[in-house]
């Protein structure tokens, strides 16, 4: 008989195959939707975050992790939808156009979630036309751009002042990406900036209760 | 003094009479094709179309005129193939998305969207699927992950991830030959990639030059597999290893007498604040394979061996230096850990610093002339002194960086130098 802790254990260890061999027996034993995210995946990221904080882990860790939480999530999501229990922040997020690059933007996005945010990832090279529309679609708390080039920081100040344009002065924007900094985030009018993926959380955090 | 002196007794540590210089000597100390436009233009050079000797990061030829014009102590001889697969023959015209005529390859074969998207075929097969994708508004290309429908995550096989490792081809020792010859007796240094010395590069494990790779060919997947299965990737290495010794033999014979440098590797370990795995997995991973390799070529030649890693890796210097590493590239100085006096003053006896010259993730891009000059007198007045310095910038002059703050730059080498400005 599996535990909640045996998640929480198997999450932060990556290991995905033991994860997809738990959840159907959590859930299936009588365990809480929200209890399962409240109790196990919640807190197992968190473990993952702040390992990562302390270079006790690295980035490959984090994927393995990442892979694990999304194989856990897969099978709780329905079960959340179907008990009526509805995240307290959405979050967009998306690398800007011009840019492919995704694994930072992927990393944030699976810590996002692993916080209890809805997240809707639309991919990489996002036009600021995308950011909009689906803004308007998913009325987010938070908008997340990611940038790994200096040749798409441009594309990135744009996007910002599409989204203020467009009258959404409220909607939180957090930036990231390899050359990016928090006087930038700050020079292009985003709320807050986060140099890694586990401090993605804080500032989303931050940015909210602003 | 010549520039290969100069560039020699700088490796030596010994202090040259000026800061050796290198710009287009490989593909992390090259120069984006729209800057040598605008560069060849500043110095009132012939103006012509611009050769991409790079084409993944479309990075130009650096020709003779424009080396003389910009003060440059080091000259490549490229490997036989680019990275998509194909030798650089038979040039042809070709626009950019951002409207530049540049030449390019006869096998440099493209197709694009209706939204504008460019994709590159590998080896110019347009039958394989395209190995890279350059967007409407991008300035380079990046590797398509191209999934091998085969591929079971259970059942490892070695020679899947081993396909683009073999021994050097009769058609490639006939190049290099070529190469050497022109590039014997020169003035300059000579820099060279070795193949299949990198072990785990990540801009070439999607094998963008295979026409249908298979094995482990995902980026985050291949991170992955470091973290999950250490002794599978210490297997491959072990391959890689092998069959690279055997290639540098032959190298050796043919063009050992005129190859000063070697860029063993380009493998990223670091991020911008920390590392991509700890010093642990380096020491079991990685360094006994590099040693090999390194001790190889310091037995049987003269060349200095040339270490590229982006990020805030000041943990793993030690490590980089006792897998016999005498070259340390780019020295990210705006990464964690990495500021430039720290590294001088612990590691400048052993190992050369190549590049650390200005940041172009934000000086060199973004700042005024002046701020990069100032930037860059720092970096020399701190990085120069008993040698063991080649001046280049963070990584390669990327797209959309003014050419007046590369003329800056360049004049602030001078300075420093003593020279005046062309």
């Amino acid at each position: 008989m599996n535990t909640l802790e045996d998640l929480k254990t198997a999450v932060i260890n990556g290991k995905r195959k033991e994860v997809k061999a738990i959840m159907p027996d959590l859930l299936d034993s009588g365990f809480e939707p929200s209890a399962v995210l409240e109790q196990a995946l919640i807190p197992a990221m968190s473990v993952v975050g702040e390992r990562f904080k302390r270079n006790e882990i690295f980035v490959p860790e984090m994927l393995v992790a990442a892979r694990a939480m999304k194989e856990a999530m897969a099978q709780l999501e329905p079960r959340l939808v179907a008990a009526g229990i509805k995240p307290q922040y959405t979050a967009v997020i998306g690398t800007v156009e011009g840019d492919l690059h995704d694994i930072g933007k992927n990393l944030v996005a699976t810590m996002w979630k692993g916080t209890g945010f809805e997240v809707i990832d639309l991919g990489v090279n996002v036009s600021a036309d995308a950011f909009l529309a689906a803004i308007d679609q998913h009325k987010p708390h938070l908008v997340g751009l990611s940038a790994l080039l200096t040749t798409t920081m441009p594309a990135m100040k744009d996007t910002v002042a599409a989204i203020r344009n467009a009258g959404h002065t409220d909607l939180k924007i957090l930036v990231g990406g390899a050359p990016i900094t928090d006087s930038y985030a700050a020079e292009i009018g985003a709320d807050g900036y986060s140099r890694d993926a586990a401090s993605a959380v804080d500032a989303a955090r931050k940015a909210l209760a602003a | 003094m010549t520039s290969k002196q100069r560039v020699i007794e700088g490796l030596n540590h010994q202090e040259p009479d000026r800061v050796p210089v290198d710009f287009g000597s490989s593909f992390i100390t090259g120069i984006h094709c729209s800057l040598i436009e605008g560069l060849r233009r500043h110095y009132g050079l012939a103006e012509r179309p611009v050769k991409i000797g790079e084409p993944y990061q479309m990075l130009g030829i650096v020709e003779e005129d424009l080396l003389d014009a910009m003060g440059i102590d080091v000259r490549p001889i490229f490997p036989q193939r680019t990275i998509f697969g194909f030798p650089n023959e038979d040039w042809t015209p070709w626009t950019t998305p951002w409207g530049q005529q540049v030449l390019v390859s006869k096998h440099f074969q493209t197709t694009t969207d209706p939204h504008g998207n460019t994709f590159i075929f590998p080896q110019g097969d347009r039958s394989a699927p395209p190995s890279g994708h350059m967007p409407k508004t991008g300035y380079f290309f990046d590797t398509i992950e191209r999934i091998d429908p085969d591929f079971d995550e259970d059942e490892l096989k070695l020679e899947d991830n081993l396909e683009e490792f073999g021994p050097m081809s009769t058609e490639e020792e006939t190049y290099w030959r070529e190469q050497a010859e022109l590039s014997r007796g020169s003035d300059r240094a000579v820099s060279v990639h070795l193949n299949g010395t990198a072990l785990g590069d990540i801009a070439l494990v999607p094998a963008p030059f295979l026409t249908h790779p298979k094995g482990v060919r995902g980026v985050a997947d291949w991170y992955m597999l470091t973290s999950e299965e250490p002794d599978f990737v210490g297997k491959i290495f072990d391959r890689q290893t092998e069959i690279a010794i055997h290639n540098m033999e032959k190298l050796h014979k043919i063009a050992g007498d005129v190859i000063d440098v070697v860029v063993v590797c380009g493998t990223d370990f670091g991020t911008q604040t920390s590392l991509f795995c700890s010093v642990e997995t380096f020491e079991r991973i990685w360094l006994p394979r590099y040693k090999k390799i390194n001790d190889w070529i310091h037995k049987n030649t003269r060349w200095k061996t040339f270490k590229h890693s982006c990020g805030a890796v000041e943990p793993l210097l030690d490590s980089f230096i006792e897998s016999g590493f005498d070259i340390i590239n780019p020295v990210q100085c705006s990464a964690d850990g990495m500021d430039p006096q720290l590294l001088k003053n612990k590691y400048g006896d052993r190992l050369t610093f190549w590049g650390g010259g200005v940041n172009t993730q934000q000086t060199l891009p973004f700042g005024t002339p002046q701020q990069v000059r100032d930037e860059v007198i720092e970096r020399c007045r701190i990085l120069a002194p008993g040698g063991g310095f080649v001046f280049n910038t963070i990584h390669n002059i990327q797209a959309r960086t003014p050419t007046e703050n590369v003329v800056a730059m360049l004049d602030a080498v001078r300075e420093f130098n003593g020279m005046a400005a062309p």
